[in-house]
């Protein structure tokens, strides 16, 4: 798969400044929209506020999604959560990742969270990772396109590009499971979560099919 | 007890009891989510070191059965 260009990677950590803000402990499409817009520098972020996005607007739509329960309420995050039962997160891993090493904590935390038939013992995420992101379809998207453009690197076009097909694509039956019904559960989204990039364009009077027209454009302008 | 570990019991108590359904049973699972990792960690370390399941499983405080029902079939043995 294609990798995300430092211009991708700098939109993905405003997306999660974004999710922090409103207090969100996982990364969603709907991130990624604000993330493209606060960055402000790309041709995906012209695009956008060519055709009604803009950044004050879009938190503001974002805020009433959270009223109308289709993202969730502000939670703490896990550190404030340990913090309330005296355990220092921060600590335990340092310690644990002296003691035992990098290699063996991410080994431990595959093991712990990956999806098995049994479900014995098995949690959805824990404190010692990042919050989830669950931008997977999105990725497939953005890295189909890139190797239809023959374009190495994903930039922020392509992340939105990933997102306007992510809303107008049914997710793959693989993607409705269990233990995908946990990972969101434990972070607080509501049964049947999709990403709500398209609730929040759609609060924005964005439309889709011309957005995509836009996105594609600007793409094909980017690789001539 | 001293007065630090005192004021952590107290904190304990008050998240694990917190009037907050919400928040209280969030900071559970939060706790499950690092024990799960760390009793892997541990379990992979002692098995690595020759213990055997009943070993661990008596350390552990739960029975033979459990500890093998959960970790047997994992891939052990990570390349450090």
């Amino acid at each position: 798969m294609a990798q995300c260009s430092a211009h991708a990677d700098r939109v993905l950590d405003l997306a999660r400044a974004e999710a922090d803000r409103f207090g969100h402990r996982y990364l969603g499409p709907e991130h990624l929209v604000l993330g493209v817009l606060r960055d402000g520098r790309s041709g995906a972020c012209g695009v956008l506020e060519a055709h009604g996005g803009d950044l004050a607007a879009a938190r503001a739509a974002l805020g009433r999604l959270v009223d109308r329960g289709l993202v969730p309420q502000p939670r703490p995050s896990d550190a404030e959560l340990l913090g309330m039962l005296g355990v220092d997160l921060e600590a335990i891993r340092r310690t644990t990742e002296q003691t035992f090493g990098d290699k063996a904590v991410g080994w431990a935390v595959r093991e712990a969270t990956r999806a098995r038939g049994r479900g014995v013992g098995r949690v959805p995420r824990t404190p010692l990772r990042e919050p989830p992101m669950l931008i997977s379809q999105v990725l497939v998207h953005a890295g189909e396109q890139a190797r239809a453009l023959d374009v190495g690197m994903i930039g922020p076009e392509l992340l939105l590009w990933g997102v306007v097909t992510d809303i107008r694509t049914l997710w793959p039956r693989c993607m409705n499971n269990r233990w995908r019904r946990q990972l969101h559960a434990s972070v607080g989204l509501p049964a049947g979560y999709r990403g709500a990039a398209g609730p929040l364009l759609g609060a924005l009077g964005v439309d889709l099919e011309e957005l995509a027209a836009a996105v594609v454009a600007e793409l094909r302008a980017g690789v001539s | 007890m001293s007065e630090a570990a005192s004021s952590e019991v107290t904190q304990v108590a008050a998240a694990t009891s917190s009037q907050d359904p919400e928040v209280g049973l969030a900071a559970v699972a939060a706790l499950r989510g690092l024990v799960e990792v760390l009793e892997a960690l541990q379990v992979e370390n002692a098995r690595a070191k020759g213990w055997s399941w009943q070993q661990i499983a008596a350390h552990l405080g739960v029975t033979k059965q459990a500890v093998h029902h959960k970790y047997a079939g994992r891939r052990f043995g990570f390349r450090r």
